[in-house]
């Protein structure tokens, strides 16, 4: 039996009147990748903030590396990495620089900051670049940057909200292959994205999450199998199935 | 060991805060465009002011002159003893040119030597000069006529000293000419050695430009850095760089703090730069003053710097932080008495007092220009603490880094 390293239960989440998150429950396997899709304004981004400790749920509880968000946030955040979908970088430094002081915010001290942090830009292909400013780093190049920030520390468990948005295919490959890698040395991840070929190629299960409910969940192929011949019917197929083809703000 | 473990923790907790004020601070130097503003800017407006207006704290004028008189000895001669008169320069203009600027309203007061001054000189007349003014010819021109005369007195008189020992010694066989080489040395030596002499000394507020500018102009350009904190901290939530900071091991007191130091470093660099310049080029302070002003310093900045992370915590776009900023620092430089002085009493005093530009302002005036020392300032700084600390506490109830979150 797989041992299920973070278990959201029941979460509720509304800003005024509005219900962001209704209710939503999940669980993550130890070493997993769990796809968490959804249109825009569906909650994927509420839920992430809650699960990484940023927004209070309303309601419900969520369990991560056996620590209770609600009660022991301090011991979460000690255990997660989060990559969120802006460029949360202080784009006047050096993409060195900005890891070495994300680090230290995780804990590292200054030694141990810098040399893990060449470490995953090596990993990442940006230690030739180590020095340079971010602002003169390229679109793929700053998503690259942004992923490299979310493993300082020791964390067990990644937040990657969207990120390979707007990038070029080489750097976009190259992001498969360090989460893949980060996968196959036991890394648990949490991965939004809205190009469903990359859900299914990385993705061991996916939810589909609409109106701030939790619509669909299973493995890529056996959702695909549910709307008709799998190697005939695409993620996206069964994502437009389910939540609709109408525009979404 | 528990202390020490102890220690440690504390001396943990503080390294966070600091780390993010050092890594905001080298991101501030690496922007030219905020240095520039920082430092540049007040610099160049205070060495504008100071060009305009500065570093004279005596009379500087011009005599216009009209000579009705040519080739004439006694004329010749004033207009050579007016050119030797420090800060008064001499304009000579014809009698219909100067007419002409009267009418226009150019010239408030010509002064004019008519055709026959020199003649009753030598004469033994009493002579005239004639002031032509418009009203009472302004300041400017009533210092020169009382210039003019004097000068013009003091040739008179010597003049009578000469014709005097002529007539006193006509019949002792002493040649003209000896007569006149000795009066004339006697009075050059008088000139040049007065036996009355007037000294210059200043009591209380010094009129220099300076001392009446600096405190000001400080005050006013620290503040301004409220809209620089306001909108760095918009700036920053909507990048997202607090969020994922709130992910780590940092706690939002800690990055309160880490942001309260950040602003406070910032606005300390900025200060610190004028006031050795103040100190260094215009040698405002005493050693002693300079330090009591490093606490003036101190304690405005980050009174400053409080209100700016509130103006930051309550606004939710950069355009809304730099309208509530650019308003709160306006009304406060206007009512601190930046510009000008503020009555003592009145509603503008009333109002004054909800200023932390006036508390700020008479605390260095009463350093720098009265010479008293910080036992005089207490409430002054006293004042700028508790808005730091008050400021402080509401800025952190207020902050949220993002509506409904932490």
């Amino acid at each position: 039996m797989t041992e299920a390293y973070l278990v959201a239960q029941d979460l509720h989440k509304s800003f005024n009147e509005h219900k962001a998150v209704d209710g939503v429950s999940f669980s993550i396997e130890k070493g997993e990748i769990f796809g968490l899709l959804g249109p825009n304004g569906a909650g994927k981004t509420t839920t992430i903030r809650m699960l990484s400790t940023v927004l209070e749920p309303d309601s419900g509880d969520i369990i991560v590396g056996g620590y209770s968000v609600r009660h022991n946030a301090d011991a979460v955040r000690n255990l997660i990495g989060v990559c969120p979908q802006e460029l949360a970088l202080y784009e006047e430094l050096s993409a060195l620089d900005n890891l070495v002081f994300f680090g230290r915010m995780a804990g590292l001290n200054g030694k141990e900051a810098k040399a893990q942090a060449l470490s995953h830009l090596e990993l990442l292909g940006l230690k030739e670049r180590a020095k340079g400013r971010v602002d003169k780093f390229s679109g793929g190049m700053k998503r690259r940057v942004n992923l490299a920030v979310s493993l300082m520390g020791h964390p067990q468990f990644l937040f990657l909200d969207e990120p390979t948005v707007g990038i070029d295919p080489q750097s976009r490959n190259n992001i498969y292959e360090t989460i893949e890698a980060l996968r196959d040395k036991g890394m648990t991840i949490l991965y939004t994205t809205h190009y469903m070929e990359e859900a299914d190629r990385l993705c061991k299960r996916v939810a589909i999450i609409d109106g701030g409910r939790i619509i669909a969940l299973d493995t890529p192929l056996t959702l695909r199998s549910k709307i008709g011949p799998p190697e005939q019917v695409t993620l996206e197929d069964v994502f437009l199935r389910l939540t609709g083809r109408s525009l979404r703000d | 060991m528990a202390t020490n473990s102890h220690g440690g923790k504390v001396l943990d907790k503080l390294a966070k805060p600091l780390l993010i004020a050092l890594l905001q601070v080298r991101i501030y130097l690496k922007d030219r465009a905020d240095l520039a503003f920082s430092f540049l800017l007040p610099i160049a407006i205070f060495a504008l002011t100071y060009g305009a207006f500065g570093g004279e704290t005596s009379f500087n004028g011009t005599a216009h002159i009209v000579n009705e008189e040519e080739g004439g000895l006694y004329s010749a001669l004033l207009l050579d003893r007016l050119g030797e008169v420090d800060n008064l320069d001499v304009d000579l203009l014809s009698a219909s040119k100067a007419e002409s600027k009267l009418d226009r309203v150019d010239l408030l007061m010509v002064v004019f030597i008519p055709s026959d001054f020199s003649e009753r000189l030598e004469a033994g007349e009493p002579a005239k000069l004639v002031f032509k003014q418009r009203g009472n010819g302004g300041d400017e021109g009533q210092i020169v006529a009382s210039i003019v005369g004097g000068v013009a007195n003091r040739m008179a008189q010597e003049l009578q000293v000469r014709n005097e020992v002529a007539e006193a010694v006509a019949d002792t066989g002493i040649s003209q000419s000896d007569m006149e080489n000795t009066v004339q040395q006697l009075l050059e030596n008088e000139r040049e050695s007065p036996s009355v002499t007037v000294e210059e000394e200043i009591v209380g507020v010094s009129p220099d430009i300076v001392n009446d500018l600096m405190p000001g102009i400080l005050v006013m350009f620290v503040l301004f850095a409220i809209t620089l904190t306001a909108r760095a901290l918009v700036e920053e939530r909507k990048r997202g760089t607090l969020e994922r900071l709130l992910t780590t091991q940092l706690s939002i007191g800690q990055l309160f703090v880490g942001k309260f130091l950040v602003n406070f470093s910032r606005g300390l660099i900025q200060a610190l730069v004028l006031i050795l310049l103040a100190y260094a080029v215009f040698q405002m302070f005493t050693p002693l003053a300079f330090v009591e002003s490093l606490v003036i310093v101190i304690a405005f900045v980050a009174a400053v710097s409080s209100l700016g992370l509130i103006i930051g915590s309550i606004a939710r776009s950069e355009d809304q932080s730099i309208w509530i900023a650019v308003f709160f620092t306006m009304a406060t430089v206007i009512l601190g008495g930046t510009f000008f002085e503020i009555p003592e009493s009145g509603i503008l005093s009333v109002l004054s007092k909800l200023s932390i530009n006036s508390y700020a302002i008479d605390a260095f005036e009463t350093i720098i220009s009265d010479g008293d020392s910080l036992s005089d300032i207490g409430i002054q700084l006293g004042v700028m603490t508790g808005v730091a600390v008050i400021g402080l506490f509401i800025g952190r109830s207020l902050f949220r880094v993002m509506p409904g979150g932490r």
